[in-house]
């Protein structure tokens, strides 16, 4: 009973870690997907006077992707919908071009607005729009939960990793005098801390291949049956092959931490 | 013959100075000499022993230990040097996880010796001190005298220069004691390795010359 709740004091700390490694490499991913359909979905619109072109704008600014034309004759019929037709005529003549500017990437309401700018100051472009309040508010509010999201997690790896090295003082008591002999007889900290690395390597492994069985339901069980769309949309995000590498090497510069921790400190050191 | 050991006006204490244990002592021991060092309880012997494998850095004075300053001597060279000496205990500080054998060769693990080599070492160092047949049995499965047996292989596994004891024969019966002080002997006489014990009592019948200090008041004094 003893050995078991020893080696779940170390493994639950470092699980929780290992899952709010796992929750940020989501996070991310779910960002940069996020950023991308915004980037996909959103377009300037621009009012000129005569025909732009994609080189024409490109050489304003790098980040512009390309530039389409809107169907001008389109717009003419609404406007002029139960009109003469001499109307459309009219105002085909006066109507200026339209078109939608779709951007490199993800850009901030300050890049946008710089481009705005830029935009504006070329000669025969009348209007720009970049609706950067529609575009940003969705935006803002996931940037916000994501960073409560890391401080959470930060907060908990604090915490856990001293619940970790508290263990490892346990042990280390368990095996002083056997590491107490060893240093006597000129033993290097790695060789007199053998024992220490042996049993935390295995909960290391252990625990990463829990998280990766809890990620695994998750993603292929619970995502596919839960009411919440945006982790449905996402679900192919949930776990990827190489979680598993980061996750347990994470563990183990957690274990090396936490055992060199403790080596250091029991270390004797000569009275004088 | 070369010094192994040599005190200039060494003084060790407790405290960070204010418990001093040796003061002022000066000596010099050679290479392959049999060294006896006794005096009463609490004078210090031990300490004087412990100054010798860096568990205690001199407070005044130098010590030079195997061509080391005991007082500006680095982690890693204390380390360096612990694997050049061979230790023995009057508690043995045997690992008690582990089987005779292995505790054996703890300093060749140590040094990173095959498993062949500590093997055969094993085998040679038991058969030695009468202990072949407990090579497989653990620490605590053997009487005191039998551990102490065991702990005197342990020093002698690597051949090193100098043995460091403290009241090896403390706690054994006349047997084992002799064993202990027969192993000493040899190790002094035919490996030349330099032997430092520190007891209470020299041995009626002993073999070999040796020198002898008397720590008395904080003094190291030679009997001559």
């Amino acid at each position: 009973m003893k050995f078991i709740k020893e080696h779940l004091m170390f493994m639950l700390p470092l699980m929780a870690m290992l899952i709010g490694i796992e929750f940020i490499l989501i996070f991310n991913r779910v960002t940069t997907s996020y950023e991308k359909k915004l980037k996909n979905e959103y377009a300037i619109l621009v009012v000129s006077k005569r025909q732009l072109t994609t080189p024409m704008l490109r050489a304003i600014n790098e980040k512009i992707d390309s530039v389409e034309p809107m169907d001008r004759e389109s717009i003419a019929k609404e406007v002029t919908a139960g009109m003469q037709d001499s109307a459309m005529v009219a105002i085909m003549k006066d109507l200026p071009y339209f078109f939608r500017v779709h951007l490199t990437s993800y850009l901030s309401l300050d890049e946008l607005k710089e481009i705005k700018q830029q935009l504006s100051s070329v000669d025969g472009i009348l209007n720009v729009e970049i609706f950067g309040e529609n575009y940003h508010a969705k935006h803002t509010m996931f940037k916000l939960v994501k960073m409560i999201l890391n401080v959470f997690i930060v907060m908990l790896f604090v915490v856990s990793l001293l619940l970790v090295i508290k263990q490892m003082e346990v042990w280390q008591l368990a095996h002083k005098e056997r590491m107490a002999i060893m240093e006597i007889f000129g033993a290097p900290m790695m060789l007199r801390s053998g024992i220490l690395f042996k049993i935390a390597f295995i909960d290391a492994i252990i625990a990463t291949l829990l998280n990766v069985f809890i990620f695994i339901y998750i993603k292929n069980s619970w995502a596919s049956r839960t009411d919440i769309t945006f982790i449905k949309e996402n679900q192919d995000l949930l776990l990827n092959f190489s979680d598993f590498l980061i996750l347990f090497v994470t563990a183990l510069v957690i274990v090396a931490v936490s055992v060199f921790t403790v080596a250091i400190r029991s270390s004797e050191v000569p009275e004088g | 013959m070369a010094s192994v050991i040599t005190a200039q006006n060494l003084t060790l204490a407790y405290e960070k100075g204010k418990n001093i244990i040796i003061n002022d002592a000066t000596f010099t021991i050679e290479q392959g000499e049999f060294v006896f060092i006794t005096g009463p309880s609490g004078s210090g012997k031990s300490t004087l022993l412990k100054s010798f494998y860096g568990q205690i850095k001199p407070y005044k004075g130098t010590l030079n230990v195997g061509g080391f300053d005991m007082k500006k001597i680095k982690k890693a060279q204390l380390l360096q040097l612990r694997r050049n000496l061979g230790i023995v205990f009057q508690d043995y500080k045997l690992i008690n996880e582990w089987t005779v054998e292995k505790n054996v060769v703890l300093p060749l693990i140590i040094t990173g010796y095959s498993l062949d080599v500590q093997k055969v070492q094993a085998e040679k160092l038991l058969s030695h001190v009468k202990l072949a047949d407990q090579a497989h049995k653990y620490p605590l499965e053997l009487s005191g005298g039998e551990q102490q047996r065991v702990g005197v292989a342990r020093a002698l596994s690597k051949n090193p220069f100098m043995i460091l004891a403290d009241e090896p024969t403390g706690n054994l019966d006349e047997f084992s004691s002799g064993v202990v002080w027969d192993l000493l002997e040899n190790a002094c006489d035919q490996l030349n390795a330099t032997v430092l014990v520190v007891t209470h009592k020299i041995p009626t019948i002993f073999n070999i010359p040796y020198r002898h200090f008397i720590i008395e008041n904080g003094g190291v004094h030679e009997v001559h």
